[in-house]
């Protein structure tokens, strides 16, 4: 990749007028990372931010310390972006001055940026003594669950080469312990989404996600039907049949989906593809071809569409990770014309396909590659969103507000 | 930025006010909306609570912060009325601000009301628009020329 792709946010606003720079420096918080200065930390440490203790097990030096919720640009756009310490070599600085908050470039003040505040319910117990916190997370306008915390790709080492959720394994099997309920109670979970909803106007939408469990007389069959067990105890809080909700999961028999979506409030369903390119994806994510390959992913995918409906099946990618050596592209244009091709199939077929920025996190397999220069990202987000919307789809499950993670769905705002 | 006028944040807090805002859509066609939220808290910058994300308001105003436009803001009650020019600075999903807004939206129009989001506009210029006002500038400026004669003719 030539040095002229490497462009910075300024530069590459003046050079695609129709991005604006919000989303370009969003897409470089992410790429790049975020390091809190001292008044930072203090700051987001105050009740109004403060979020649960948090360690960061993906650094060589393990922290841990209240993180605050996701940043928010001045539009209203949410980052998803760790402040963690040594992940980055070149990482944004937020800075808290005069009680605001600033986002910083190697010493130059780029905008004013925020927290998500902490939600009311952070702080509280279930009935059965479980700190609420542990239960449920806070995006700015999404509560995130994960009623599994334990992938068993990495019981034979089959985990995704990027996964930065269980970055190592003698630390998840302690968390998996004693100490760190693997199963959550579908009755905490209960709880603590009925204590959230008391916070008016702070949720729009519940997220399911976890770690891999295909066990079962029919594979995956304990996962689904904890699910469905899940799903019921959070729909109890709601008078409506449906509620806005999303299941990140493995990609499952459209029976298994059926089931989801009938006996469930369920409203999306999100099997994430990770990367498209059918050799990277064998070996990028072997669990994923290990149970059953990526036609049965891209057919699980677009199988639900007739379950769940146009726009209303989701699959990620990793945005980058299809550059990682040894075996990934090595030009802009072979990656970008991939990653269309997808889009164009998905979205063909009624199913949003999503992008999310690669970050190669130390202690992953592919822990310390380069990205890809920002000005693939831009022309990404640009080229997948004019596919979806000459498909007439909008990401309304992964926008601005809710998600945090996608660039694309950001720029759906004027659609 | 400037101080609002007392006139105007009386006004602003009245919420018999008619407030409108003023956004323009991507080939400049303008779009006026009554915003009966519309106030301020800081007596410096107006806020207001847009109800859906996929308005043709909402959707210019995105475009306004994305692209450096401008919006325009009338407040008027009975013959008192400010224009008021600036550009959104903020857009809030949540916070104190949004609560703020939220609670208000819903002790005025029921439980159920909702809301999206909450905008944050930075006046950049304020124009008292006041028929009195207007009139005696303009009377400074080009004396009688302007009048009617019937206005200004000898009652019998």
């Amino acid at each position: 990749m030539s040095a002229t792709q490497e462009l910075g946010v300024q530069a590459l606003a003046g050079k695609y007028p129709d991005v604006p720079k919000s989303i370009i420096l969003k897409l470089d918080l992410q790429r790049r990372g975020i390091a809190f200065t001292e008044a930072t930390a203090d700051a987001t440490s105050q009740p109004y931010y403060r979020g649960p203790e948090q360690t960061a097990f993906s650094s060589k030096e393990t922290t841990t310390r209240p993180f605050p919720g996701p940043l928010l640009l001045r539009d209203g756009t949410s980052v998803l972006a760790s402040p963690v310490k040594g992940q980055f070599s070149d990482p944004y600085t937020i800075d808290f001055l005069d009680g605001k908050f600033f986002v910083f470039d190697k010493g130059e003040r780029i905008d004013e940026v925020d927290f998500s505040p902490r939600p009311e319910f952070y702080g509280k117990l279930t009935s059965r003594g479980v700190p609420m916190e542990s239960i449920a997370w806070s995006r700015p306008q999404r509560l995130d669950i994960y009623p599994y915390r334990y992938c068993h790709y990495w019981d034979t080492r089959d985990q995704c080469r990027f996964c930065a959720f269980f970055t190592d394994l003698k630390q998840q099997k302690q968390l998996a312990g004693d100490s760190y309920a693997k199963v959550v109670h579908p009755e905490d979970i209960y709880e603590t989404v009925r204590e959230a909803l008391k916070e008016p106007g702070r949720f729009s939408q519940i997220n399911l996600t976890a770690g891999t469990d295909y066990s079962g007389d029919v594979p995956f069959e304990k996962e689904v039907e904890r699910y469905v067990e899940v799903l019921q105890a959070i729909g109890r809080n709601f008078r409506t049949r449906r509620f806005p909700s999303q299941l990140i999961a493995p990609a499952y028999s459209k029976q298994q989906v059926k089931r989801l979506y009938e006996e469930t409030g369920l409203t999306s369903y999100c099997p994430d593809i990770e990367v498209w390119d059918k050799e990277l994806f064998k070996w990028i994510c072997p669990g994923k071809e290990k149970w059953f390959g990526r036609d049965y992913w891209i057919r699980s995918a677009v199988d639900a569409v007739e379950i769940f409906g146009k726009g209303n099946v989701y699959t990620n990618f990793v945005a980058g990770v299809e550059f990682a050596q040894p075996n990934g592209f090595t030009s802009m244009d072979q990656a970008l014309d991939s990653n269309f091709e997808a889009c164009e199939y998905f979205a063909k077929n009624g199913v949003i396909y999503l992008s999310l920025v690669w970050t190669p996190w130390k202690g992953t397999g592919l822990g310390g590659q380069k990205q890809p220069p920002l000005e693939y990202y831009v022309r990404l987000v640009r080229g997948l969103v004019e596919i979806r919307n000459h498909y007439g789809l909008a990401s309304d499950n992964d926008d601005f507000k809710h998600c945090g993670n996608h660039g694309d769905s950001d720029l759906e705002r004027l659609n | 930025m400037s101080k609002f006028p007392e006139e105007l944040i009386e006004l602003l807090n009245d919420p018999a006010t008619s407030k409108i805002v003023g956004t323009t859509d991507e080939d400049g066609t303008p779009h006026l909306v009554a915003k009966g939220s519309l106030t301020t808290f800081d007596q410096e910058t107006i806020v207001f609570a847009e109800g859906f994300e996929g308005t043709q308001s909402n959707k210019n105003l995105v475009r306004s912060i994305w692209f450096d436009r401008k919006v325009s803001v009338n407040i008027t009650r009975g013959l008192s009325s400010y224009q008021i020019k600036g550009r959104p600075y903020k857009y809030l999903i949540n916070g104190s601000t949004f609560r703020k807004m939220i609670d208000r939206a819903r002790a005025r129009r029921g439980p159920e009301a909702d809301i999206a989001g909450v905008w944050v506009i930075v006046p950049e210029e304020i124009r008292n628009e006041s028929p009195a006002y207007r009139g005696k500038l303009a009377g400074e400026k080009r004396g009688l020329f302007h009048n009617h004669l019937d206005v200004i003719r000898r009652a019998e």
